[in-house]
């Protein structure tokens, strides 16, 4: 165990850190983009198409997009630049746009699945009885779908220690300052240090491993 | 308290909605109509769930919708109380939650739940959650959360669809009762004829989207008016017509005299009330085939073939003489039970 650990300290705290923070965006957010996506606004559709992409679009190409929108000379970036002399490639908030990024349709999808089916009715009847968006997202739409926001986290926190592509792109992979978890392994075997590798991987595997006996325990209960 | 006035149009994948209703305060008005025909989007255009294309929806002087002058009042503020077709209770809250859901200030909440818990028979499952109530149970939690903020309007969708047979005839009862002392603009959507008859006073008839009957019930059961609204509500010897003439009506079937009301009117069919015709062995009246005899506890249904082979259902009370199958007989049909229907115009 103690061995697993020496092998990479920091990447372990950087992960566990990068999945805190994406937990708190998925919780705010996510669950806020979910309920979006089942009211009737302008863009729906597209808003909709762009988080579905992200299932199926290659991570490391969806990471060069973001690499070109969020470097020095893209559109966001260059403006931040400008603004705060902040640059935002290579950083810990890129690692975290990143895993947000790669989980956000496994989150978004779920909830908004659950939100359409068993909570379309209750949102009417909410309605009806006086309550406005915002109330019934709080009174009746979380709690009816909580199994399904369950579900979502899990997924979406489990695919943020296992992100690889966009993080590479966005985060740069540096060696003490951005190197995740699933970064570290591929360092290690790059180095020829399989021993590590193993370690970090039957690791990482066991998070997972429990992750999907906590979706499967909240999916019976739902 | 003033009633409820629409006047709207709504258009959505082929399907199109045309109406104008009005309906008092106090009593209940029922919707009748086969699925498809848009009395559920009717109920939903007038909580505000779906925007009409144009038209205007008014509950007494105030506006709902109004597409001249752009108003669009949202379900929220409409202050209506709705009930689902499967009631759509919120299941993470008990039976005194569900019902509390709707009231505005915290402050009397535990008598006003109290009140409904006891005018619907629900008392001591307040704190049960809907998960473990029967379907009576549930539907009259539905109701008491409808109208526990004390609603302008009630707009029920199907209110017995879910019910045992057996529970439905106490809960109609218990639901007029309790609706009736509102006082307010009711409309229950159902495509059950006896819902209609027992729990309203005014029944109207959807048919493609458009209200093709509306009026006291007991009037628009006994003179349906066209073919198809008579169709709905259920009457099933249509007997075609041919001609008229001398205030008679004549087709293959044979030839009826026809009530006063009826004479020097365009007519296509003759509804004929399955509970009036006698059967007689010999004399004047339609000729015709017994083809089937069923019993219906107390009652016999039988079907005669007319002479163009037209059938027609008669039921017999109890005390008649039930025919044998394949006999020939003759049916006397009295001038009360008969009404005459126009094809109608569709739209």
């Amino acid at each position: 165990m103690g061995e697993t650990f020496a092998c990479s300290p920091g990447a372990w705290w950087l992960s566990l850190q990068v999945a805190g923070v994406v937990l708190v965006l998925f919780l705010t957010l996510g669950i806020g983009l979910a309920y979006v996506l089942t009211l009737p606004i302008p863009l729906r559709g597209l808003l909709d198409s762009l988080v579905s992409l992200l299932l199926v679009f290659p991570p490391i190409a969806v990471g060069f997009v973001l690499l070109m929108i969020f470097s020095r000379h893209g559109p966001v970036g260059g403006w931040l630049d400008e603004m705060l002399g902040w640059n935002m490639v290579f950083s810990f908030p890129a690692l975290v746009l990143a895993a947000f990024i790669a989980g956000l349709p496994l989150v978004v999808k779920p909830i908004q699945a659950a939100i359409e089916g068993s909570a379309r009715d209750l949102v009417e009847v909410s309605q009806t009885l006086g309550k406005g968006r915002m109330a019934t997202l709080i009174l009746v739409v979380i709690p009816a779908v909580r199994g399904s926001i369950v579900a979502g986290l899990v997924l979406g926190v489990g695919r943020s220690f296992g992100e690889v592509g966009i993080t590479l792109m966005l985060g740069g992979n540096i060696i003490g300052a951005t190197e995740t978890l699933s970064l570290a392994i591929y360092n290690h075997v790059l180095d020829g240090d399989f021993t590590c590798a193993g370690h970090v991987s039957a690791m990482l595997g066991g998070v997972s491993l429990l992750l999907f006996l906590l979706l499967q325990h909240f999916g019976v209960r739902r | 308290m003033s009633g409820l006035m629409a006047d709207v149009r709504f258009r959505h994948r082929g399907f199109s909605l045309d109406v104008a209703l009005g309906v008092p305060p106090g009593g209940v008005t029922a919707l009748l109509g086969p699925s498809g025909c848009g009395k559920t989007t009717l109920l939903r255009l007038l909580a505000g769930l779906e925007r009409p294309g144009d038209g205007v929806i008014q509950r007494g002087d105030r506006i709902w919708f109004d597409s001249s002058r752009r108003v669009h009042l949202p379900t929220r503020r409409r202050r209506v109380g709705f009930m689902f077709q499967q009631y759509a209770l919120f299941p993470h809250l008990t039976v005194a939650g569900n019902i509390a859901f709707g009231l505005p200030s915290k402050r009397d909440h535990l008598a006003r739940v109290n009140l409904w818990l006891e005018r619907l028979h629900l008392q001591g499952l307040e704190r049960r959650y809907p998960g473990s109530l029967s379907g009576g149970q549930k539907q009259r939690v539905a109701l008491a959360r409808a109208l526990a903020p004390e609603p302008d309007v009630l707009l029920l969708d199907e209110p017995f669809s879910a019910v045992d047979q057996g529970l439905r005839r106490d809960l109609r009862l218990l639901f007029q009762e309790v609706i009736a002392a509102q006082g307010i603009p009711v409309i229950v959507v159902t495509h059950d004829l006896d819902d209609a008859r027992y729990i309203a006073d005014r029944a109207g008839v959807m048919i493609q989207g458009r209200l093709r009957r509306l009026g006291p019930t007991e009037q628009v059961f006994a003179q349906p008016g066209d073919v198809q609204v008579a169709q709905v509500l259920g009457w099933s010897n249509l007997l075609p017509v041919a001609g008229v003439d001398q205030g008679h009506a004549w087709g293959g079937w044979g030839r009826l005299p026809l009530p006063a009301s009826a004479r020097g009117r365009h007519l296509d069919r003759l509804a004929v009330h399955p509970e009036g015709p006698r059967l007689v062995s010999d004399g004047d009246g339609l000729a015709g085939q017994v083809t089937r005899v069923m019993g219906l506890g107390r009652r016999t249904l039988v079907i005669c073939r007319l002479e163009d082979r037209t059938p027609l259902q008669i039921v017999l009370t109890d005390g008649c003489a039930v025919p044998r199958l394949g006999e020939c007989m003759h049916v006397r049909i009295p001038l009360d039970c008969v009404t005459p229907l126009h094809n109608g115009s569709l739209p």
